[in-house]
């Protein structure tokens, strides 16, 4: 069970954020840095839905729906700050949004979701990510450090689909990282990481993102070793607010909760996972 | 010049034409971060039925071409949490109009009778594109003897304003709007959601988990101009026009095709605020043009040889 109330997060906005960065970093990974006006902050796990591609004066009907993006870092400082969002191409709208240069538009919604449960104090958090589920635990980390012991697990198919290795290491927490090819780090998954982190014993908090199957098996593996676990979960989204209630994820009392609204980070214990898309 | 830009839909005084549609814009106080509701006609509140209701499994929805897929299934609190708990949390001066729907007719009327009598509430509009038990599946507005009873029975479960919310997937859109006319509603709606199916071909099945969906958004804004000026050659009660509005220009087509008002819908997912642009924007073409009351251009379409 979480151990302590999330901060309540601000109410979002919407802004036509300018591009400041969109730059292709290595294998498909893209990073985009915009400037937004009246960024209120964000905790860790939050999202913004941006637009598919830059927004010019006609409406563009197609792709039509926003995309969900997780906030990786801000820089703030001024009535303007700086979001910093790590993502890679994987369908139109993704695609889209790499065309998009320096001074084009991008409109924004955000910040979006729930905050996250603090770690119990004796508890170390291990935050488990894997594919584009790293861009959503950089700031967790960021923030855990210095309060609580913090291990980063990552893994992805090869060196060149991590993301943001060396901001981590910056960061100073401890890195582990597992690839399925071994070009970098432990030949492996990255939940063989997390069943050798949870054997050394301490009490722990798992924090995960990632493809759904391996957050099911972080959730499973957490459970066994008598760890909390989170897990961030995904869902298709048209709004991103709570309106259009296309993100309900299943929840094993019954009914359904929504990503945007109630999550995206959920107690893994309560979460359907075998109704899951 | 001041452009005069208040309508009456079928007893309903709306400050502008402008409404949010049922099922996109909650239940009034999600969109508070984005825009002032004050500042536009009024919305629909998402379909109630007698107790809360759960949607369909995931997924829920699917983006098609200039569009969306969904698949929802009218998930909602139901309509005494809707009285006691999101009523009282929209701020004076919003005009809300709830919508209803139930799975047999005598549903329909209880929620009606229930809403009936709640101050706060401007009118109802009656959701007929939900399926109906009875007649296997299919939607109430799809089988005019059954919309027929329908309209009947809510018409004597509120003495209010009540619209009729009507289903594209017919044949004669004018049959139907007929129907409605015939049993007494104030005014109709349309349209709703175009029955569709977007498939993955890795896997061999539908996106959706419920297989068929409801097509939303400027794909359908072709079919929805038809309809309604279809609808209007054939009735005289007023028309609010619904279908993948995006802008102050593609409501004022809807004015011109006969709609008195119009509602926004899809379009509140990727721009909150845009029922405020489009009202905004109806105004401001008016006062550049002289057009001195936006109502002065509903059916105003010229059709060669008409």
């Amino acid at each position: 069970m979480t151990r302590s109330n999330p901060p309540s997060p601000a109410p979002p906005i919407r802004a036509e954020a300018p591009i400041l960065e969109n730059r292709h970093d290595g294998g498909q990974n893209h990073r985009l840095v915009l400037r937004v006006e009246g960024w209120p902050g964000f905790e860790p796990g939050q999202f913004v839905m941006l637009s598919p591609g830059a927004v010019a004066a006609a409406p563009r009907s197609d792709p039509l729906l926003p995309r969900p993006m997780a906030v990786y870092r801000e820089r703030r400082g001024g009535a303007a700050a700086e979001i910093e969002i790590l993502y890679k191409v994987h369908g139109r709208g993704t695609a889209l949004l790499a065309e998009a240069l320096p001074g084009q538009v991008l409109r924004l919604v955000g910040p979006l979701g729930q905050g996250f449960a603090l770690p119990a104090p004796n508890e170390r958090a291990l935050l488990v990510a894997g594919g584009t589920g790293i861009a959503s635990v950089y700031e967790l980390a960021a923030r855990l450090r210095g309060s609580s012991p913090v291990a980063v697990l990552l893994g992805a198919r090869s060196e060149n689909d991590l993301m943001g290795v060396a901001d981590f290491e910056r960061l100073g927490v401890e890195v582990r990282i597992a690839t399925e090819d071994g070009s970098r780090g432990v030949r492996g998954q990255v939940t063989e990481l997390l069943g050798a982190a949870l054997a050394e014993g301490a009490p722990a908090r798992v924090y995960t993102c990632g493809p759904t199957p391996m957050m099911r098996r972080c959730a499973e593996m957490a459970a066994e070793g008598g760890a909390a676990c989170v897990a961030s979960l995904e869902n298709t989204m048209a709004c991103g607010f709570g309106v259009c209630l296309g993100c309900a994820a299943p929840l094993a009392a019954g009914g359904f909760a929504l990503v945007c609204r109630d999550g995206p980070m959920f107690d893994a214990s309560e979460i359907a996972w075998d109704g899951l898309p | 010049m001041s452009v005069d830009t208040a309508v009456q839909l079928g007893g309903i005084a709306l400050r502008n034409p402008v409404l949010t549609a049922s099922g996109t814009f909650g239940y009034g106080t999600e969109f508070a971060p984005f825009l002032d509701l004050t500042l536009i006609g009024g919305f629909v509140a998402k379909s109630l039925t007698l107790k809360p209701r759960f949607g369909n499994p995931p997924p829920r929805i699917a983006e098609a071409a200039s569009g969306m897929l969904n698949a929802i299934s009218l998930e909602n609190v139901g309509v005494e949490a809707f009285i006691a708990e999101k009523l009282p949390a929209i701020p004076d001066g919003v005009t809300v109009v709830a919508s209803i729907f139930e799975t047999e007719i005598d549903g329909y009327a209880e929620v009606c009778k229930r809403l009936a009598g709640v101050d706060r509430v401007a009118g109802i509009e009656v959701n007929a594109s939900c399926p109906h038990v009875k007649s296997g599946g299919i939607e109430f507005g799809q089988d005019p003897a059954v919309l027929a009873r329908l309209v009947r029975a809510v018409r004597s479960a509120t003495a209010g304003p009540l619209l009729v919310k009507l289903s594209p997937n017919v044949t004669s859109i004018a049959e139907m709007a007929r129907v409605c006319e015939g049993e007494g509603a104030d005014g109709i709606s349309l349209i709703n959601a175009v029955q569709g199916l977007e498939v993955d071909v890795e896997t061999r099945r539908p996106v959706l988990a419920n297989g068929l969906g409801g097509l939303s958004g400027p794909a359908i804004r072709p079919i929805a101009l038809r309809m309604v000026w279809q609808a209007s050659q054939a009735v005289s009660i007023p028309i609010c026009g619904i279908g993948g509005i995006e802008t102050a220009e593609d409501a004022l087509k809807f004015l011109l095709c006969g709609a008195t008002a119009v509602q926004v819908g899809t379009i509140n997912y990727l721009n909150p605020a845009a029922a405020g642009e489009v009202a905004e924007g109806m105004a401001r073409w008016a006062e550049e043009r002289g057009v001195g009351r936006l109502g002065d251009l509903v059916g105003a379409l010229e059709v060669p040889g008409r």
